[in-house]
């Protein structure tokens, strides 16, 4: 029920609750240090993954994006995303 | 065969110390024969929160390198019957203990003892190691900030890692705060670490007033923080009990005494 109030105080003031703005940021770090990867390690698997796709299909290699979402305690989603030019519309 | 929990939290300041000493007294009071060990070697800290700084003759590392027995180190509580404290070192000496050493040390109180309540050092490296080497099971205190939260998970992993069964004090949360959406709620806290709840303590000046005087709130009366951690105490001990704070409606109160509604 309170949760519900701040969310529609949330709409009226424009403000987001503290402590939203708290759990997106935690979910975000634990993801992030639960996989044990630095962020130089993180910058070369990106490197790697995207010269791997670069190899088959063709890319912007500054759009790709990796994501690291906990899913659960014992499990943590790595999800690349990465969008490719049409072959069709290539001169 | 005795119990030993260790009290930990990866980020120092969240209230170790403090939930240690009033656990301890709430368990002595309770019925049970209490050892605290204060493991913080060369940072002893637990001896004042509870009042006995004047009485140290012998610690921690005396034991441990055979300067004294360990009966001659520990404490008595003259306060209440059944309460005692294995002092640390003031001075840094970590390397002169390991984790064998610190699990022999732990065994031999469980002996003597229902409960040794270990306090931990902050951080995640050996004194942290020495600190869990014995324990049974632990509990990890945090605070509902995002600081607290990210070491919590870190130390919950490292503890599931030496298959040590954990759960978790939320410690220092204001109602008012959490009403208005600007304090993470003991739910919130527990959905993202995963963890079990074991209490959740409210932010009360009881706390500074007891540790002022080093008498352990929960020896002094009936604060909200104190009899949250009265709580803490009988659910280490394996008894089921309601929190003290609980929100809960005067009807869903009766309905549940009733067994009409489960308890939350």
């Amino acid at each position: 029920m309170q949760q519900v109030w701040n969310d529609i105080k949330g709409l009226i003031t424009g403000r987001r609750a503290s402590k939203e703005v708290a759990k997106g940021r935690l979910h975000l770090v634990l993801a992030h240090d639960r996989t044990g990867l630095d962020g130089a390690k993180l910058q070369e698997m990106r490197d790697e993954i995207t010269a791997v796709i670069a190899k088959y299909v063709s890319i912007d290699a500054e759009a790709v994006d990796i994501q690291i979402e906990r899913v659960s305690r014992e499990s943590t989603e790595l999800r690349v995303s990465s969008p490719v030019r049409n072959h069709n519309t290539l001169s | 065969m005795g119990k030993a929990i260790v009290i930990t939290s990866g980020k120092g300041g969240v209230g170790k110390t403090t939930s240690t000493a009033n656990i301890g007294a709430a368990l002595a009071q309770q019925g049970h024969s209490v050892v605290l060990v204060d493991a913080d070697i060369g940072l002893r800290n637990l001896d004042v929160v509870m009042g006995l700084e004047n009485r140290i003759v012998f610690h921690l590392i005396d034991v441990l390198k055979g300067k004294c027995s360990l009966q001659k180190a520990v404490i008595k509580d003259r306060r209440i019957d059944g309460l005692f404290l294995l002092p640390s070192s003031q001075v840094d000496e970590k390397d002169a203990v390991n984790e064998e050493q610190m699990l022999h040390l732990v065994t031999q109180l469980k002996k003597s003892y229902d409960y040794v309540i270990i306090d931990c050092p902050a951080g995640i490296e050996q004194g942290f190691r020495n600190a869990i080497a014995g324990a049974d099971e632990a509990v990890i205190v945090a605070t509902p900030e995002i600081s607290s939260i990210r070491d919590a998970d870190r130390v919950a992993g490292l503890l599931a890692a030496a298959d040590i069964p954990t759960r978790l004090i939320v410690n220092r949360i204001s109602a008012a705060m959490v009403k208005r959406g600007d304090m993470l709620s003991k739910e919130d806290v527990i959905d993202i670490l995963a963890l079990d709840l074991l209490g959740a303590v409210p932010l009360d000046d009881a706390i500074i007033a007891s540790t002022n005087k080093g008498v352990p709130a929960t020896l002094e009366g009936t604060s909200p923080a104190a009899m949250a951690y009265e709580v803490v105490a009988r659910r280490l001990n394996g008894e089921v009990v309601d929190d003290v704070n609980s929100n809960v409606g005067f009807f869903a109160r009766i309905g549940r005494a009733i067994g009409l509604s489960p308890a939350a």
